[in-house]
Parts: structure tokens; C-alpha cells; sequence
């Protein structure tokens, strides 16, 4: 079974790797397109220049990501809380859910310009903005786990006239688990993609900044560099969260992205 | 047999509104059962066993009637945690062990960790299940989750234990092991039983009485007095005293 994976994901990447190869073969030297580097480089010539470049990339990779890691950080921990808030009160749930549904039909895209005049400071837009993307996933997914608890299991609280606290800690949190994770996992690379967006808007340091400066300057090979470094973040980001769903839902029997 | 009863069932009714559409599950259910008696309800599918129970655990109110604990409503006697309830499916919770499950209540009600130890010992030996102790239920066959959810009612060391067809997954070996493990922990620590059941000979190895329920609307056709001698054996299964019974009760059935 792992096994299987394992070679499935080696079959997947080799297939990935020689597509582009060959695609950037046909255009440079089949085509003989001129702008071939431009299009689409090799993708060993990208990594070569990762790595010449590695301290400025992974510099300005790490700002966009740190920013983005704590902006993930608290936007998920406000819609874990507003999602219990939600689960406890009728009322609140009534007051809060429209606001969180209009919130999501601001386009990020208009609300950056916004948040980044209020507040004047690249550093703080980047993290609201990834908190801002990663809320509604998150407190979406909980209250979703915390809904579909089973009254049977609440019954059991019940019949041991177990308090409101304890029927947290011990059956809605935890029942609620892989919810969250799944939110989670929507989260992250979004957070991620938010950072960078504002880094475009014109921060100083940034992976975001790398891209829009040597898109506009002709440095076609940081381009391309800084575009894979962006990907492969935003993939890492994915990953990380499985990791940890592995770790923390040892009882879930189906490997997550398995069936569902 | 002739002191007040501990648990008093008085003209219960349950109606339940199934959208809009009125469904009679009880009617007029009056029944008195004694300290540490064991009582089967028994009775087809549908006739209002679960309700009866749920009623008596204080997870439903009655439509009419009342019950009464000692003289204390079903509310106070489960905030005073006496009851142990067995639901008909398992109900564990997926993400603790075997051996978790089984602690939960005791957690809930702030034992200490030595005692809670020492419980749940004697209860996976007493379900076989020590093998399994740290496996999550997702790991363990229906029968195995359900000797779980057994432990974990046990486990509180309640007065009153509500059983919903807690065997009823169960091969009929395992089940027959059961019943007499169940009766061993009844004559141990007396406790009083209010078991349900679709099978009549379990009904009659276990019981001291059986009350036969009829369904459409549901009620207390006829209360059958076990005088079989206790302990009771495997023996006595083939007896000529057993099929009796067992006979006794299916009758009571047809005259419905
Ligand atoms: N929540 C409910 N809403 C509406 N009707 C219900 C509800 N619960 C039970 N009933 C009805 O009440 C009747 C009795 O149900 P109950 O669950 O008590 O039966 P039971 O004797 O336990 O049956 P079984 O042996 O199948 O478990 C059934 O006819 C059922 O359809
Ligand atoms: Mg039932």
C-alpha cells in the first residue's frame, strides 16, 4: 500500500519533470522560437539558477513565508474560537454568519490596496491578509465538525450530566479534528498566495517582490527561479498540514486524500 | 419483593410528532421494579423498548406519566450519576482507545488516576479485550465495541443499569458468555437491571421477570414471573422448566 504511494508519486514527478523538459526542448530547438527561454526554460537551467542564487531567494522566500506562517497562525486560531462561539450560541451564529459569507465576496485583490493604506506597513497588510484568507476556511470546516457530532455521542455527555467544558475538551474538539484539518489544508497555500500578492503591491523584501522586479527587468531565469521557489512553498505549506494530520488523527483509518 | 419499589413507572405515554404526523410509541406503560431485580423488556421491533429505556435515563421526556427513582425524578438520579446506560450501537468515541472509552466517565467524574487504573483492568479482563486495550474502535469488530461500551457502563459502578439489546451484535457464543458474566456482575454488586431484548430465551436465562411489550400503539401486554433457581447454569437452558417459559412468553405474543 505505502508502497504503492510511494511509487506513484516518483512515476508522478518523473512525468512532470520530462514533460517540461521535452516541452522546453521542442520550443528551443524544434521551434527555434527565439523567446523559448522566456516561455518556458529548462527546468534544470531554473534550478541551476536557484541555487547560484540561493541566499537572495531563500532571503526573500523566508519573509514572505514568515509573514505568511503568522498570519495562518492567527487566522486560524480566530476561526477555530469564532467557530466554537458559533456552536455555543444560536445567536451568534445568526449575527456572525453573514458577515463571514459577505467577507468572502471581497476580492482580496481590492481589499490588500485597502488594509495596506490603513495601516501603513507592508509587514502587518501581509499578515492580516493571510490571516483574512485563512479564517473563513477554517471556521467554515470547525463549524462544519462541529455540527455533524453525532447526538448519540452527545447523549453519552449527557448522561453523565457532563459539563459544558468538559463536553468540549473531550467530544466536540476532538470530534471536530479532522474538520479542521481539512480547513487547514485549504488555509495554507492561500495564506502563502496572500503574502505574496503583497509583496507585489510594492514591499521591499519578499519572494513577491523578486517575481514582479525581474518579470519587469528582464531577469528571466530569477523569474522563473523565484515562480518554482513559489510553488514549491505553497506545496510545502500543503504538505505540512498532512504531516501533521498524520500525527495528530492517529485514529483515522484512510490515509488522508485517500477516499472522500 | 414486598418492601416500596425502587423504580416506579406510572400510566407513561410517549407520542412522538413525526412531521406533523402523531406516532403513539408507549401507552399507558405502568410498571414497579424492585431493588437489584433484573427486568427484561422484551417485545418486536418498534414497540417502544428504546423509548421506555430513554425515558427511565431521563434522555426523553414522557408525553404523560411519571417516573419515579426513589422517590427522585430520572433527572436527579442521572445528575447523581447512577445510571449506567449501554445504547443499542456502541456509541465509543473514535479518537481514545479501548481503554480510554472505557475511562471517559471516570475521568468525567474526577477519580483518581489509580483507581481509574484498577477499574479498567478488571473491566478489559472481564470483556477480554486486554489484548486490545490501546487499538482505536475503528480497529475492532461490531461484537468487540460493544463489549466496550458494556465496560464503560460498568464502569461508573452504577446503581441502575440500562441495557438497550446489548448482545444483539454478538455471536451466539460470545453472547451466551455474556449473559453469564453479566449475571455474575448483577449477584456481585446487586445492582438493578432494566434489560432489553428481542430474544426470548435470553430474556428468560437472565430475568426475574419479563415484561412482554406489544407494538402499534406499545404496550405492557403481560409481566412473566422467571422462577427458575439462581445461579442460574447452561444446564438449564435444556431444561424442561426453560422451554416452559420460553413457550409461556411466545404464547403471550400470539394472543395479542
Ligand atoms: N424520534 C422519533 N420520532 C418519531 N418516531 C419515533 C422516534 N423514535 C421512535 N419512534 C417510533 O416509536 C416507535 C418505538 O420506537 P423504539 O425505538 O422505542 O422501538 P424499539 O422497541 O426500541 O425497536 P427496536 O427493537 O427496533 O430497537 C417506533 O414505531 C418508531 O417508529
Ligand atoms: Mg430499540
Amino acid at each position: 500500500m505505502k508502497k504503492n504511494k510511494a511509487t506513484a508519486a516518483l512515476l508522478w514527478t518523473a512525468g512532470v519533470v520530462l514533460l517540461w523538459e521535452g516541452v522546453a526542448f521542442f520550443l528551443a530547438n524544434i521551434l527555434h522560437d527565439k523567446m523559448a527561454n522566456a516561455k518556458l526554460p529548462y527546468l534544470h537551467s531554473i534550478i541551476y539558477t536557484i541555487a547560484a542564487n540561493f541566499s537572495e531567494i531563500s532571503n526573500a522566500a523566508l519573509i514572505t513565508v514568515s509573514k505568511a506562517a503568522t498570519g495562518f497562525a492567527l487566522g486560524a486560531a480566530a476561526g477555530i474560537m469564532l467557530a466554537v462561539i458559533m456552536s455555543i450560541s444560536k445567536t451568534a451564529e445568526k449575527i456572525a454568519f453573514p458577515y463571514l459569507i459577505i467577507s468572502q465576496m471581497i476580492p482580496v485583490l481590492g481589499l490588500a490596496p485597502i488594509i495596506f493604506n490603513l495601516v501603513r506597513n507592508m509587514d502587518l497588510s501581509r499578515i492580516i491578509i493571510a490571516a483574512y484568507l485563512t479564517f473563513f476556511p477554517v471556521a467554515a470546516n470547525m463549524l462544519g465538525g462541529l455540527k455533524s457530532v453525532e447526538p448519540e455521542k452527545r447523549e453519552l455527555m449527557y448522561s453523565y450530566a457532563a459539563k459544558k467544558r468538559s463536553v468540549y475538551i473531550k467530544l466536540m474538539l476532538p470530534f471536530s479534528l479532522p474538520y479542521l484539518m481539512t480547513g487547514l489544508k485549504i488555509a495554507a497555500p492561500l495564506s502563502i498566495t496572500a503574502s505574496i500578492l503583497v509583496d507585489m503591491l510594492g514591499s521591499k523584501g519578499g519572494i513577491g517582490v523578486k517575481l514582479l522586479y525581474s518579470l519587469y527587468g528582464g531577469e528571466k531565469d530569477i523569474f522563473w527561479a523565484s515562480v518554482l521557489v513559489c510553488a514549491a512553498i505553497g506545496m510545502l505549506s500543503c504538505f505540512i498540514i498532512i504531516l501533521a494530520e498524520k500525527i495528530l488523527i492517529p485514529w483515522k483509518k484512510t490515509s488522508s486524500g485517500g477516499e472522500e | 419483593m414486598n418492601n416500596t419499589p425502587e423504580i416506579t413507572i406510572k400510566n407513561v405515554s410517549m407520542v412522538y410528532n413525526d412531521k406533523g404526523r402523531d406516532v403513539t410509541a408507549l401507552s399507558n406503560v405502568s410498571l414497579e421494579i424492585q431493588k437489584g431485580e433484573f427486568i427484561s423488556l422484551l417485545g418486536p421491533s418498534g414497540c417502544g423498548k428504546t423509548t421506555l429505556l430513554r425515558i427511565i435515563a431521563d434522555l426523553l421526556q414522557p408525553t404523560s406519566g411519571t417516573v419515579e427513582v426513589c422517590g427522585k425524578s430520572p433527572r436527579e438520579v442521572r445528575l447523581e450519576k447512577k445510571y449506567g446506560i449501554v445504547f443499542q450501537s456502541p456509541v465509543l468515541y473514535d479518537w481514545r482507545t479501548v481503554r480510554k472509552n472505557i475511562c471517559l466517565p471516570l475521568e468525567l467524574m474526577k477519580i483518581d488516576k489509580a483507581e481509574q487504573n484498577n477499574r479498567v483492568d478488571a473491566l478489559l479482563e472481564m470483556i477480554g479485550l486486554e489484548k486490545f486495550q490501546n487499538h482505536y474502535p475503528n480497529q475492532l469488530s461490531g461484537g468487540m465495541q460493544q463489549r466496550v461500551g458494556i465496560a464503560r457502563a460498568l464502569a461508573i459502578q452504577p446503581e441502575i443499569l440500562l441495557m438497550d439489546e446489548p448482545f444483539s451484535a454478538l455471536d451466539e457464543f460470545t453472547r451466551e458468555k455474556l449473559n453469564e458474566d453479566l449475571l455474575r456482575i448483577w449477584r456481585k454488586t446487586n445492582k438493578t437491571v432494566i434489560f432489553v431484548t428481542h430474544s426470548i430465551a435470553e430474556s428468560v436465562f437472565l430475568s426475574d421477570r419479563v415484561c412482554v411489550l406489544s407494538p402499534h400503539p406499545g404496550r405492557l401486554s403481560a409481566v412473566v414471573d422467571i422462577d427458575l433457581p439462581r445461579p442460574r447454569t447452561k444446564e438449564m437452558r435444556e431444561s424442561p422448566e426453560f422451554f416452559n417459559l420460553v413457550t409461556k412468553i411466545r404464547n403471550s405474543f400470539e394472543g395479542v
